[in-house]
């Protein structure tokens, strides 16, 4: 290594830094310095965490949550309320607080899969076709192409457009997948493109361009990581909206057979078209409320993580000294101020459309 | 010219748009010679920034156009060149700095990252393919290599600024490099020292926004610096700063330049940012270069009507008297550019000859130094226009 920068005029301060842990750490301590600072998405993140444990729980131990196994009949028929019965009972004696709970792992994993696979689709799809569209190019013509078939799809109310394809699939797990999946990539890519498309013209990719880092580590990197924070935020609201409408599904009679598969829309569906809703409320109301703590908890956190991936929210709201004693923080630049308004804007698009579903029954 | 790091020869680029062609910079010659600062002054729109960022085939293309010309870099012709091998010429061959100091860092970034990035790039390409023949020609020179043709580029056999020869080779330079993360660190922390970054290693762990601009444009400097380019282009790099902080960053470069062996084109509207830092200065005007020499004889005794405008347009603190001269008329239109020199409609000396196609090129002026030139026919009467 020819001309090497010159011998070190300071001498190296031995500090705490280590390479590995260096991001991670910072960050889990911002995180937790945010969640302080915001009470609500505190709630919100402490209600997913321990829906998150039931689930675990519910899944490799049951009985310790639950006091009746999944389709066990009970004695007590008709039952409201009580300690026994949390939830009270149905008329064959199934105990409706443990059949929520039996239905929490499978409501869980279904809502994260969809929004998650629509989330990687969608947004790499939009990745691609937001950073490679030049006309006349093939990324341009496959940009063209993809944003055309996203309109077509968005073109159609997607809670109808999928109930159609429930309705034409069947019944069954899977189909559910494929119904909800099918209609929710295209808000994905048309976010994802969107702000690749506000990203890619930034200075600092140029000055990536210009440091010769290649295309692919341009997107892969440079560019997928200031894309991400609005992404994360939108899917962690968007498991919420997945929710409702998985329940949505299953309340009109097309999601999954209740009896022998627990779904909490599919329970409601069942109760209340065995004409229990007024005389054995507390049948629907489980499940109810599960579906409203649950879609609740993800708004909270969503709303919330916003500050916590952002590193510049991050350091303010954490109101963090240990790191910034020597630097200035400016005034907020136009970028700061451009992103301000990307994400007034995000925050506007389709989730309000979609949630239109009877929330909780 | 031999030595010559980067040779832009009659170079045209033209931006498409609605009304036609726009012509930002029309049969733009210049040589930057190893080692030296060569500075390009010119007004807003002259077609400096174009001409900059058209070197490492930064330009959006389209709308820009190379409309003909070449740019020599070791031997290859960079138009030629197909752009997406251009990653492998950046950077460590050619480098660029931006007017936007404060938007130039991915702000999602810790400084460390971004610094270890330029690093790691250019460690990847050292441990590649040789750099190109520095052999200086001579008759006893046996060790010269043939010239790379645009061919061997496209090949894969060269690349200008030198990469990695393989994937699996530079998979293997990864896994040593993440190895060695202690030595990569320790490398981007001589960085910041060489950029006068006081405690370095708080900065380190610190995102963009929490920098003042003259500490991001050092960070991007050092990125710039770690990536030893052989030509290093400047694009208003102090235009974003207040006064103190430009001193300062220009005080650094200078010192730089002598540290890291690099050459560089320093792009500025300021004269006074110019006159500190070049060798040689070019003058740009409406897409052309008007005037080329060492700094000290275009100032001294500038030879086109243009230049001698501009610097009697600018403030010093020697001119007490009367307001500021401002040059009559304005930039003409480059969608249609008048005939003959593109000054003439402004310029005091004008004669017919001055209206007629062609436009005149660099020539050597009689009466003065052996590198200046001036595109004006009557270049020795410039000396005694008042």
């Amino acid at each position: 290594m020819a001309g090497a920068p010159p011998s070190p005029t300071l001498p190296a301060r031995p500090t705490g830094f280590r390479a590995s842990s260096r991001r991670f750490g910072s960050g889990m301590l911002g995180f937790w310095r945010v969640l302080r600072a915001n009470p609500l998405t505190l709630v919100g993140f402490l209600i997913v965490v321990v829906i998150g444990v039931v689930a675990v729980i519910v899944l490799v131990a049951p009985h310790l949550l639950t006091p009746y196994g999944s389709d066990q009949l009970t004695t007590d028929y008709n039952q409201g309320p009580s300690w026994a019965h949390p939830s009270g009972t149905d008329g064959v004696g199934i105990d409706i607080y443990s059949e929520t709970l039996y239905a929490l792992p499978l409501d869980l994993a279904l809502a994260f899969a969809i929004a998650g696979a629509a989330m990687i689709a969608g947004g790499g799809l939009g990745l691609v076709a937001g950073y490679w569209d030049k006309p006349g190019t093939i990324g341009g013509g496959l940009s063209v192409f993809v944003m055309r078939v996203t309109d077509i799809f968005l073109a159609f109310p997607s809670l109808i457009l999928a109930l159609a394809i429930a309705v034409s699939l069947g019944r069954g797990v899977w189909q559910l997948i494929v119904a909800v999946l099918l209609t929710w990539w295209p808000y994905y890519v048309r976010l994802v493109r969107g702000e690749t498309l506000a990203v890619k013209h930034l200075p600092y990719v140029m000055a990536a361009k210009a440091a010769g880092v290649t295309e692919g580590r341009i997107v892969l990197r440079h560019i997928l990581r200031n894309v991400l924070e609005p992404v994360v935020v939108y899917f962690t609201l968007d498991v919420g909206t997945v929710l409702v409408t998985l329940s949505t599904i299953g309340f009109v009679g097309l999601g999954l057979p209740y009896p022998s598969q627990a779904e909490w829309g599919s329970m409601m569906s069942y109760y209340q078209n065995a004409g229990l809703i007024t005389a054995l409320p507390w049948t629907v109301l489980g499940p109810g409320l599960a579906i409203f703590v649950t879609v609740l908890a993800f708004s909270l956190l969503g709303d919330g993580l916003r500050d916590v991936l952002d590193p510049r929210s991050r350091r303010v709201l954490a109101g963090s000294s240990a790191d910034s004693t020597s630097a200035a923080t400016p005034p907020p630049t136009k970028e700061e101020e451009e992103a301000e308004k990307a994400e007034v804007q995000e925050t506007d698009q389709p989730v309000d459309s979609r949630a239109l579903g009877p929330v909780g029954g | 010219m031999p030595d010559a790091v980067v040779s832009i020869q009659h170079l045209s680029i033209d931006y498409l748009v609605a009304a036609g062609r726009f012509r930002a910079v029309s049969d733009v010659s210049l040589d930057v010679p190893r080692g030296h600062v060569v500075g390009i002054v010119g007004e807003t729109g002259c077609g400096k920034s174009t001409l900059g960022q058209a070197i490492p085939r930064l330009l959006p293309e389209p709308p820009a156009i190379i409309g003909g010309g070449k740019i020599m870099f070791q031997g290859v012709d960079l138009v030629k060149v197909p752009l997406w091998k251009m990653p492998l010429i950046r950077g460590t061959g050619i480098n660029m700095i931006f007017q936007e100091p404060l938007n130039s860092l991915n702000p999602a970034f810790r400084v460390y990252d971004q610094v270890a990035e330029a690093v790691h790039i250019r460690r990847i390409r050292e441990s590649g393919r040789p750099v190109a023949s520095r052999a200086q020609p001579g008759p006893y020179n046996y060790g010269r290599r043939p010239e790379p043709t645009p061919s061997d580029v496209w090949s894969g056999k060269f690349t200008p600024g030198g990469a990695a020869a393989s994937y699996a080779h530079r998979r293997e330079v990864e896994r040593r490099s993440r190895e060695t993360g202690e030595e990569l660190r320790r490398e981007v922390l001589d960085y910041l020292r060489l950029v006068r970054i006081n405690d370095p290693e708080t900065i380190l762990n610190l995102y963009p926004h929490e920098l003042s601009g003259g500490m991001r444009q050092r960070i991007m400097i050092a990125m710039a610096l770690s990536e030893k380019p052989s030509l290093l282009i400047a694009d208003e790099p102090t235009s974003a700063l207040d006064v103190t902080i430009q001193a300062q960053v220009l005080t650094l470069m200078k010192e730089l330049i002598e540290e890291v062996n690099t050459s560089i084109l320093f792009i500025s509207h300021d004269l006074g940012v110019i006159a500190e830092t070049a060798d040689e200065l070019g003058v740009m005007y409406a897409g052309r270069m008007v005037e080329f020499g060492p700094i000290a004889e275009v100032f001294e005794s500038p030879r086109h009507p243009y230049t001698k405008f501009l610097l009697r347009a600018a403030p010093t603190r020697y001119k007490t008297d009367g307001p500021l001269l401002s040059i009559p008329g304005n930039v003409p239109n480059l969608s249609r550019p008048p005939p003959g020199c593109r000054f003439h409609p402004r310029c005091p000396i004008a004669r017919p000859k001055c209206r007629v196609d062609p436009s005149p090129t660099l020539m050597p002026i009689a009466g003065a130094g052996p590198e200046h030139t001036s595109a004006c026919h009557y270049a020795e009467e410039v000396p005694t226009l008042s």
